[in-house]
């Protein structure tokens, strides 16, 4: 007996209509595919046989329980994996399995979300990791470090999802570690002693770098030729009477001296390193040249410059100079603080001037002494460098060295000079700022006033009403902090540094780290004013209110439309919400993947951490300008504008850009840029790092433009390999997709999108042929060029002949990308999962957005004004 | 050292102590008699269990033994010849898997827990406690670390899922973790150097901390709505662990923690890869030595193990591997992967404990992983050793039911380790024939 439960068979609930309906909707697999039940699986599944303890006969058609999802989950899994039909029963035709597998895999995200709905309850929510960190900043004026903290954005939604944002004994040690280390760089000990001396230090560039040259190319090198020269002259005796290991190191030595003398030669011989020094990409020579702040300095605010110009007819891309840290890494590989192009000659050199907030060190500066070339380099925290950009990967420099010196004899041309460089502060921006803020904040009577039990009690709670964000704590918890600095005291502690513990424990305490919002079981309420204020600055700027937003709470007016309205407009001009663009951004539009891969430097050289700097940047940025300026959404689709810098401009190869600031520029018109499909963030994020992947840009554009979302990749689908090792196109190697049915059911509309942006390489430039290779160690054993077909179809059919009829297509659906970004944000600022509850939200949303052009800024403003925003 | 208020109270009116170690005669002639009641231990040989995860799973065709040859007689694959030597003390299981992982890229999150994603309703995330946890709930007892679980800094990129480390409390919840072997080192070997009574001050001061912390929790938790009030549980919870943690120490305040007879030198930052996994090794059979904790899990590094093979290509691209380099990279990293735990038996063996048998014959060791390889979740790769939970080693088991739960295997662990419980995870049962030859 057959008991489909469903009247209503045929409702296809997908997420992008079920709005329609007036209630949650529920997971129901159409009942026609009870037919391939019937001819394939009741022979052994049906009530009476129940194989495997399993009915297919008492199955409920609606998942509406974890069961029976659980249940179907199990069947979808057992099709994937190709375990049924058992291979001696009859299979089921390829048009019926896709067309089944379609729906359940859907059915099944719909049944997870409807069982995973919260019914709009908000749950209270902690503190993020990049929440505790700006209200640290803003409480106190300090960056804290908290790499030691769990990045919360991991678990697949956002991360101001409360329910996702655990708390554990690890984290709460830290919390207190971090707290303190805060304060003790917040504030000064007492009597407060004076301001640090701004010191200016400046390094000619060749006097490190040529000792250090001359030194290797005497010693190692010429040293190694000598004991050769002599060891082959002296007809057998052992290498070891010269000095050396066994005859392979001879023979090695005497390798080295004939691959490396002609660079050193060539190097100390230039008429520049007389007074400079020679930057350039590979080779051990002088890759790059350090400024070294000592670690006495204080952290505080620094400038370092650097004396630097282009040698002439070097391709644009040589001349730009990354400062970074070198850390204590001696491979070469720095983190980047920041890319600039040099406009300067060697004959004309020009000062560029960086910004560093240098921070106490953790790691001293030490030297670390090569064993056997003596080379010396100084490693540590301070140790800031400048080389010409290159690919921030260990082997890259020593690749590209090769290949010039098979070129060239002796390695690459050097592409920039180096006069000098200099580094000065900590610099004050304003004079009087002594003691620094931060410090007079905490102690507000001013320097002169002694720190006695009454001061430091006021103290105490002034703190903690900042930073439990206005809320009163108990007289107890008081009296219990005060115990604390009590003891301290007793034991012999100075009051400053005893202040600094009750201090820490409040940024450990739960009214800090917690968003709390109190209200009875099963209830919902308004929010208050201050609770609102709370809301809204963690959705704009991620951080505490600031006390414009206090000050109308307290007066009971930020609950009025108009005020509220306001605020946000405020809000979101302000700097802060920077915090919200770059962290809704990154999230919305999967940008962590961006970081997955290593992209191949011998393949793309061009796509180093400069690039990927600012290819990131540029998505951030273009999204604060459609705030800002209040454009609409439509212009992520499509826009004849970018929002780039300098290093992008040569990227994109877009001119007339100068320097490293963001701006709007007009897309010259034959080039393929304007809209996220054309940045190059969207396009490098779906590669591998090594081949573009139509697969993850189709799935890539379903998820975050046609608000038309994959299931999730199945576990146990056999994996396609029946073209394994062949130098095929991307293209033709998916074609194995519609192979198989488990496969054929997503990449038959996925793939075809991603065929559209096959113009574009792994690391997002445009190409006419695809290059395909086969390679080991560097070398390739075999490549092939292909010409590139790049038309596909949308998932509903419609054809397109290339990219820009793609592109084209998908500016079209507009409603479904608004739809999407609507959702984003409602989960991002609500802090939970978009669930089915929440359609009406997003429709109001939708309908205000649509009537002010959909721009971007408007979809905000509705959000704060709904109820729900409004609603505990 | 920091100055932190859960580290010295000040770093300026106690000096500091030598870093040479205080033995115990000395504290006894200072009347702290009474704290070296934490190093007294029950006499017989400590049982010890350990699992170590490998992420992403393996290359099939090369790790598996043929299914033809089961019981003693079997061939080690390529992937595992490297464990020729220690055969015949090796059980390679097959068909082992939890029914409710469909993550594919999941190698650990429910790997020791066997729980359902889904089993909460009105949340789209759930686990449960791990197999180690429950151990160091008994074993954890006599030792100063209840349970140890080590990391890395590539485990994000590296196959394992959602979670700190290996181990999920009885809340289900996510414990952290070491996460490199620096850091291991020092919570395991690096003394004090502060003296007593400065560390009693200390302590001291850190349950003053949470007391004031908890004042501030219980007003925070008044009138909080029951979803809201198990958010906030999570942080009673946190400081009552904290707590717990604090008796220990307190137990322990005047004990030196024990050097290892081979002593370890303190690591040099920024180890990656093989080497990395080697030092964690060595950390362990160390700190097994010393009976520092008899509970181990070790979430190991993908990533940057890649790297240090040469390999340049992602963790991710290599599981995805074909015929041709990726699938190569990943036979490569199988094979170290077996030569790395080959180094480790080695040393298992050769530790000694006291009535002359080895650390070997009384510790448990999993190796392995929720993902099979690529995106299969069926057949999890699982290689047991070691003496301590009485299975008899030296086979090929290929188990009959093809859907047998891992649950069932930390069930039969558990067990074997002396551990009482009737169930874990989803387990059905326990695998007896592990136990007869």
């Amino acid at each position: 007996m057959c008991r489909i439960l469903v009247a209503c068979s045929g409702i296809f609930c997908s997420v992008a209509d079920a709005s329609d309906l007036e209630t949650v909707p529920s997971a129901v697999m159409p009942e026609e595919h009870f037919a391939v039940f019937e001819k394939y699986c009741l022979e052994c599944h049906d009530s009476l046989t129940g194989k495997g303890n399993v009915d297919l006969e008492e199955l409920s058609f609606e998942l509406g329980d974890l069961e029976t999802a659980e249940r179907w989950q199990k069947i979808l899994n057992s099709l994937n994996s190709g375990e049924m039909p058992p291979e001696d029963k009859k299979q089921i035709s390829d048009e019926e399995k896709t067309a089944f597998l379609d729906d359940l895999s859907h059915q099944l995200v719909t049944a997870r979300k409807v069982l995973s709905d919260t019914g709009g309850a908000i749950t209270m929510r902690r503190l993020n990791r990049r929440e505790y960190k700006n209200s640290i900043r803003d409480l106190l004026g300090v960056e804290v470090d908290v790499a030691d903290l769990p990045d919360d954005a991991g678990s697949g939604g956002f991360d101001t999802a409360g329910g996702a944002l655990f708390f554990s004994s690890d984290q709460l040690e830290r919390y207190l570690t971090l707290g303190r280390k805060a304060l003790d760089a917040a504030l000064l000990d007492l009597p407060v002693p004076p301001r640090p001396e701004t010191r200016k230090v400046r390094v000619e560039a060749e006097e490190e770098a040529n000792k250090r040259i001359t030194g290797i190319l005497r010693g190692y090198h010429m040293g190694g030729y000598r004991k050769y020269m002599m060891w082959k002259a002296s007809n057998g005796r052992p290498a070891s009477d010269f000095g050396l290991v066994d005859d392979k190191e001879m023979e090695f030595r005497k390798l080295a001296w004939d691959r490396n003398a002609p660079q050193y030669i060539d190097y100390l011989t230039r008429p520049e390193t007389k007074n400079g020094a020679l930057i350039t990409i590979g080779g051990n020579l002088c890759p790059q040249v350090p400024a070294v702040i000592p670690d006495e300095m204080p952290a505080g605010n620094y400038k370092v410059r650097v004396r630097i110009g282009a040698f002439p007819k070097m391709p644009s891309e040589r001349t730009f100079v990354e400062m970074g840290y070198r850390g204590d890494r001696i491979d070469g590989a720095i983190d980047l603080i920041e890319t600039r192009k040099v406009n300067g000659t060697v004959a004309k050199p020009e000062t560029i001037e960086f910004d560093l907030a240098l921070r106490a060190p953790k790691n001293p500066l030490k030297e670390d002494v090569g064993t056997e070339t003596k080379k010396v380099v100084m490693l540590g925290d301070r140790v800031v460098v400048f080389r010409e950009r290159q690919p921030n990967v260990r082997g890259s420099n020593v690749y590209r060295n090769t290949m010039a010196r098979e070129a060239t004899g002796f390695g690459p041309d050097p592409a920039l000079w180096v006069d000098w460089v200099e580094w000065e502060g900590p610099v004050y921006d304003d004079e009087s700022a002594w003691p620094p803020r931060s410090h007079n904040e905490i102690f507000f009577k001013g320097p002169g006033v002694a720190l006695d039990d009454a001061y430091a009690r006021e103290i105490v709670e002034r703190f903690a009403e900042k930073a439990f964000r206005g809320r009163a704590a108990s007289p107890a918890f008081f009296d219990r902090l005060m115990a604390q600095y009590r003891a301290r005291i007793d034991h012999g502690e100075a009051a400053h540094d005893a202040i600094r513990e009750p201090l820490a424990v409040i940024l450990a305490s739960p009214a800090f780290l917690y968003l709390a919002e109190p209200v009875g079981e099963g209830e919902r309420r308004e929010l208050d004013d201050l609770e609102l204020a709370v809301r809204l600055s963690y959705f704009l700027w991620s951080s505490l209110p600031d006390e414009e937003l206090y000050e109308l709470a307290r007066k009971g007016a930020l609950k009025r439309p108009a005020v509220l309205a306001k605020q946000t407009a405020r809000m979101l001009n302000d700097p802060r919400s920077w915090e919200f663009v770059s962290g809704f951004t990154h999230q919305w539009l999967g940008m962590d993947r961006l970081d997955f891969f290593q992209y191949n430097y011998r393949l793309y050289p061009e796509f180093d951490d400069s690039v990927k700097t600012a290819a990131r940047a540029e998505v951030y940025h273009t999204i604060d300008r459609l705030i800002r300026e209040n454009r609409s959404i439509g212009e992520l689709l499509k826009s004849d504008t970018v929002v780039i810098n300098d290093v992008l401009a040569d990227f994109y190869d877009i001119p007339g850009v100068k320097g490293e600031q963001f701006r709007r520029v007009k897309v010259p018109d034959d080039l393929p840029r304007g809209g996220l499909l054309g940045t190059v963030a969207v396009l490098a994020m779906g590669s591998d790092g090594e081949r573009s992947s139509p697969v993850e840009r189709g799935a890539w554009v379903m998820r975050h433009l046609l608000h038309d979302a994959p299931p999730p990749a199945p576990a146990n689908v056999p994996q396609l390999s029946r073209h394994a090792g062949k130098l095929l196109p991307a293209r033709e190697l998916l074609l194995a997709h519609m192979d198989e049915a488990q496969c054929a059911q997503c990449h038959r509309k996925i793939d075809p999108i991603g065929y559209g942006l096959e113009n574009f390489t792994a690391a997002g430039q445009w190409r006419e042929m695809e290059y395909t290779e086969i390679a080991a160690n560097n070398r390739v054993r075999e490549s092939k060029e292909h010409p590139i077909d790049a038309s596909g179809t949308m998932p509903d059919g419609t054809a397109f002949t290339g990219f820009y009829e793609l592109r084209d297509q998908i500016a079209k659906r507009e409603d479904a990308f608004a739809r999407g970004f609507a959702e984003a944000l409602i989960a991002y600022g609500l802090g939970r999962p978009f669930g089915f509850s929440d359609y009406d939200l997003a429709d109001e949303i939708l309908a205000k957005a649509e009537s002010k052009e959909n721009r971007m800024s408007q979809f905000i403003h509705a959000l704060v004004q709904s109820k729900p925003f409004r609603t505990k | 050292m920091s100055s932190g208020p859960f580290h010295s109270p000040s770093r300026r009116n106690f000096l500091r102590g030598g870093t040479t170690l205080l033995a115990l005669p000395f504290l006894e002639s200072f009347g702290f008699r009474r704290f070296a009641s934490a190093a007294e231990k029950s006499a017989t040989v400590p049982k010890r269990i350990a699992f170590i995860g490998m992420g992403f799973g393996v290359t099939r065709e090369t790790w598996f033994p043929d299914t033809a040859t089961m019981g003693a007689d079997y061939e080690l694959p390529d992937g595992l010849k490297p464990l020729q030597r220690h055969k015949d003390d090796i059980t390679v299981i097959q068909n082992l898997s939890n029914q409710f992982s469909n993550e594919a890229h999941w190698g650990s999150t429910f790997w020791l827990t066997g729980a359902n994603r889904y089993a909460e309703p009105g949340q789209s995330f759930h686990n449960s406690i791990s197999a180690d946890q429950v151990a160091a709930e008994v074993l954890g007892k006599e030792t100063r670390f209840t349970s140890i679980q080590l990391g890395s800094e590539t485990a994000d990129t590296s196959g394992h899922g959602p979670g700190l480390s290996l181990a999920w409390n009885r809340q289900g919840k996510p414990v952290a973790g070491l996460d490199n072997p620096t850091l291991a080192f020092h919570r395991l070997f690096s003394d004090e150097t502060m003296p007593l009574e400065q560390r009693q001050l200390l302590l001291k001061q850190k349950r003053s901390v949470l007391d004031s912390v908890m004042e501030n929790a219980k007003s925070v938790g008044r009138g909080l709505n029951s979803s809201d009030a198990d958010k906030l549980d999570e942080y009673f919870q946190s400081v009552r662990e904290i707590e717990t943690r604090l008796s220990k120490e307190e137990q322990w305040l005047g004990v030196s923690k024990v050097q290892p007879v081979d002593p370890v030198k303190v690591p040099r930052e920024g180890l990656a890869g093989a080497e990395e996994i080697k030092l964690m090794y060595d950390l362990m059979i160390a700190a097994m030595q010393v009976d520092a904790s008899r509970v181990f899990t070790y979430r190991q590094p993908v990533t940057s193990l890649l790297q240090s093979l040469g390999a340049t290509i992602s963790a991710h691209n290599m599981s995805h591997y074909q015929p041709g380099m990726r699938m190569e990279a990943s036979q490569k990293r199988d094979r170290k992967n077996s030569e790395l735990l080959a180094y480790f038996i080695d040393k298992l063996k050769a530790s000694k404990e006291a009535d002359g048998s080895s650390l070997y014959d009384h510790t448990t060791l999993s190796f392995g992983s929720n993902i099979n390889s690529i995106h299969y979740l069926t057949n999890c790769p699982t290689l047991i050793t070691g003496g301590g939970a009485g299975v008899k080693h030296g086979r090929h088991i290929v188990l009959e039911d093809t859907k047998t739960p891992l649950s069932n295997l930390w069930l039969t662990l558990l067990q074997g380790t002396g551990i009482d419980v009737d169930s874990h995870g989803d387990s059905t049962g326990t695998l007896s024939e592990l136990l007869t030859g």
